[in-house]
């Protein structure tokens, strides 16, 4: 940890990406700030969430953070809870994140959750165990104790054994949380696009590739593109691992989709074929998410870590999209129980644009995150400290 | 205990939407959109002209179905929704956080947000409001001008809409969820 005063804290190096990143980060926190304002003000009504889409943007965020969070954690533990050697110079780097990115995802679903306070106590009084939402918020909660003391253990009062300890603590409830966020969806039976054993799976594996990109951005931001060997190294693997992560989850979602076409199961083939002919999912979610990344790897056998970098940006925009069409996508079609022609008009799939509040916050969640991560890296050191 | 339900003769229902009116009326929900707790579901009519299925031109009135497995409960994070008695599922305001996980996980789209308190309200067969006072009728039953609807104790065996659904041949809305809802369509 560093002593530092508080003018040098906002004191940096003045190049033009450092001008840039600054000039993002606080418009973005600005915006967060501004649409919190908004919904103390106006409430719900500041939200385009309607009963037929009572989810939105903010729920999409929420997840995007959380995913976030866990991938940092899960590959932060290759080598800091497994052991492999060249990986153990990420730990610090990839907890500081996890933590700051949960964090962001709480701010961002406080001001989504209708009631948060009546949650904190009724979540201990009257606990709705058949519930994925209480698994998954309880479990994050304790997830989040955890890499915070694992984080204190590894970078403020060093203690290897204590912040392994830790480590496997966040890791497991970590895994447990992410795919019960999974489950939130998977349990809905109500929609049959969503029910089943796919979403609990499927972010444990998009939770690990988010995780990937974070780190090759990270790095690329700490390092400026000239890395030093020992960094190269560990990254040339990191994205042959990003690499087949990537090829997973392309046969996972071609077998998601074929599955759901198939036999045109009412309801859910319907509203599969409506997602994936949307940009959203084939520029959004496929093209940037998963195919640019995924040729860039291929071609240079993970070994162009620059261009690595840039397609991460990409990856992580297209996982922003995932997020995204995991909520819209669920609750395209209209719920028109015995409604089919309600007012003269035949039901249509369900239609729904985040309002101009939802975006601020939503996206000034990510100022969030990248002010806090901004004040960690001065404040702690996240580069790896030399072993005794 | 009474199992409450409601079998409903939706062929005689004239889609006057007096059981809309009334269920506003009584349990004072807002007339604003979004804001119904029931709702007639209209089919119009198939065919063209001059073959035109009068028949398939059907009105069917909905709300809650009141599931005896329902899935708005078992999502809830905080029991906020909970079985009361007879057999009916209710939301406690107090309790509830407005994560809106019951609309969506409810597969009648029978809930909504309550501008007022801000939490999720629905259908409640009128349980706080007539059958609390001594009635035995909901409003919606009370006001259909072609007694579309009978509620009763499912229960009791001798109550009209135990024998009614002994006698005749009825259906219900997406059983196949396992929701076991409480809604009969009388065929
Ligand atoms: S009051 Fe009766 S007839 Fe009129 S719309 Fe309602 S159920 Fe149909
Ligand atoms: S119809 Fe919907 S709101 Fe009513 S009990 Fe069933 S799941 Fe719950
Ligand atoms: S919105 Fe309220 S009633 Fe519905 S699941 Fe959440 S806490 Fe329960």
């Amino acid at each position: 940890m560093n002593t530092i005063s508080l003018k040098k804290l906002f004191n940096f190096e003045k190049t033009p990406l450092n001008v840039v990143m600054a000039f993002v980060t606080v418009a973005l926190v600005a915006a967060f700030f501004a649409g919190a304002v908004n919904y103390i003000l106006h409430g719900h009504h500041a939200y385009n969430v309607t009963r037929q889409h009572p989810w939105g943007l903010l729920i999409s965020m929420y997840v995007f953070f959380v995913v976030s969070s866990t991938g940092l954690c899960i590959i932060s533990s290759i080598g800091h809870v497994f052991g492999i050697p060249e990986f153990q110079q990420i730990g610090k780097r990839a907890i500081a994140g996890a933590i700051i990115t949960i964090s962001s995802g709480f701010a961002v679903i406080g001001l989504e959750i209708g009631h948060p306070v009546t949650m904190l106590i009724y979540n201990v009084l009257t606990p709705g165990l058949t519930s994925a939402i209480w698994w998954m918020g309880t479990l994050y909660g304790l997830y989040l104790t955890f890499i915070c003391l694992e984080f204190f253990f590894l970078a403020i009062k060093e203690n290897h054994t204590l912040s392994k300890i830790f480590g496997i603590c966040g890791l497991l409830v970590g895994l447990a949380a992410h795919s019960n966020l999974g489950a939130v969806f998977g349990f809905l039976v109500s929609r049959p696009s969503a029910n089943g054993v796919f979403y609990p799976v499927y972010f444990i594996l998009s939770a690990m590739i988010t995780g990937c990109y974070l780190i090759f951005l990270m790095y690329g931001f700490r390092y400026k593109m000239n890395f030093p060997e020992k960094v190269a190294i560990m990254l040339v693997k990191l994205g042959k691992i990003l690499g087949m992560l990537l090829a997973v989850l392309i046969f996972f979602e071609a077998w998601k989709i074929l599955t759901a076409l198939y036999g045109d199961m009412p309801e859910r083939a319907a509203t599969i074929l409506h997602a994936i002919k949307h940009p959203n999912f084939w520029f959004g979610e496929l093209t940037l998410g998963m195919l640019i990344p995924f040729v860039v790897i291929l071609l240079s056998n993970a070994k162009a870590i620059k261009a690595t970098v840039y397609a991460s940006l990409a990856g992580m925009v297209g996982i922003f999209f995932m997020r995204y069409g995991l909520v819209h996508d669920t609750l395209l079609y209209p719920m028109t129980t015995l409604k089919r022609a309600e007012y003269e008009l035949a039901p249509t799939f369900v239609e729904y644009f985040p309002s101009a509040t939802e975006f601020a916050i939503g996206l000034g969640g990510i100022g969030l995150s990248l002010f806090l991560y901004y004040l960690a890296d001065k404040i702690f050191n996240l580069d790896e400290t030399a072993h005794h | 205990m009474a199992r409450y339900g409601m079998a409903l003769n939706y062929k005689n229902c004239i889609n006057c939407r007096a059981c809309e009116s009334a269920c506003k009326e009584e349990n004072g929900v807002l007339l604003l959109k979004d804001h119904y707790r029931i709702w007639v579901g209209v089919k119009e009519a198939e065919g063209q002209f001059p073959n035109i299925s009068i028949a398939s031109q059907t009105y069917h009135p909905s709300q809650c179905q009141h599931c005896d497995n329902a899935p708005c409960q078992q999502v809830c994070p905080t029991n906020a929704t909970y079985y009361g008695k007879d057999g009916m599922v209710m939301v406690d305001p107090n309790k509830c956080i407005l994560c809106t996980y019951c609309i969506n996980a409810c597969p009648y789209d029978a809930r909504y947000v309550d501008q007022r308190t801000m939490t999720v309200d629905k259908c409640t067969f009128c349980s706080d409001t007539r059958l609390a006072a001594g009635e035995t009728t909901t409003a919606c039953q009370a006001t259909c001008p072609t007694k579309v609807r009978v509620f009763g104790d499912l229960d009791d065996p001798n109550s009209e809409i135990s024998v009614l659904l002994a006698n005749k041949e009825y259906r219900q809305v997406k059983e196949h969820l396992g929701t076991k809802p409480k809604l009969f369509y009388i065929l």
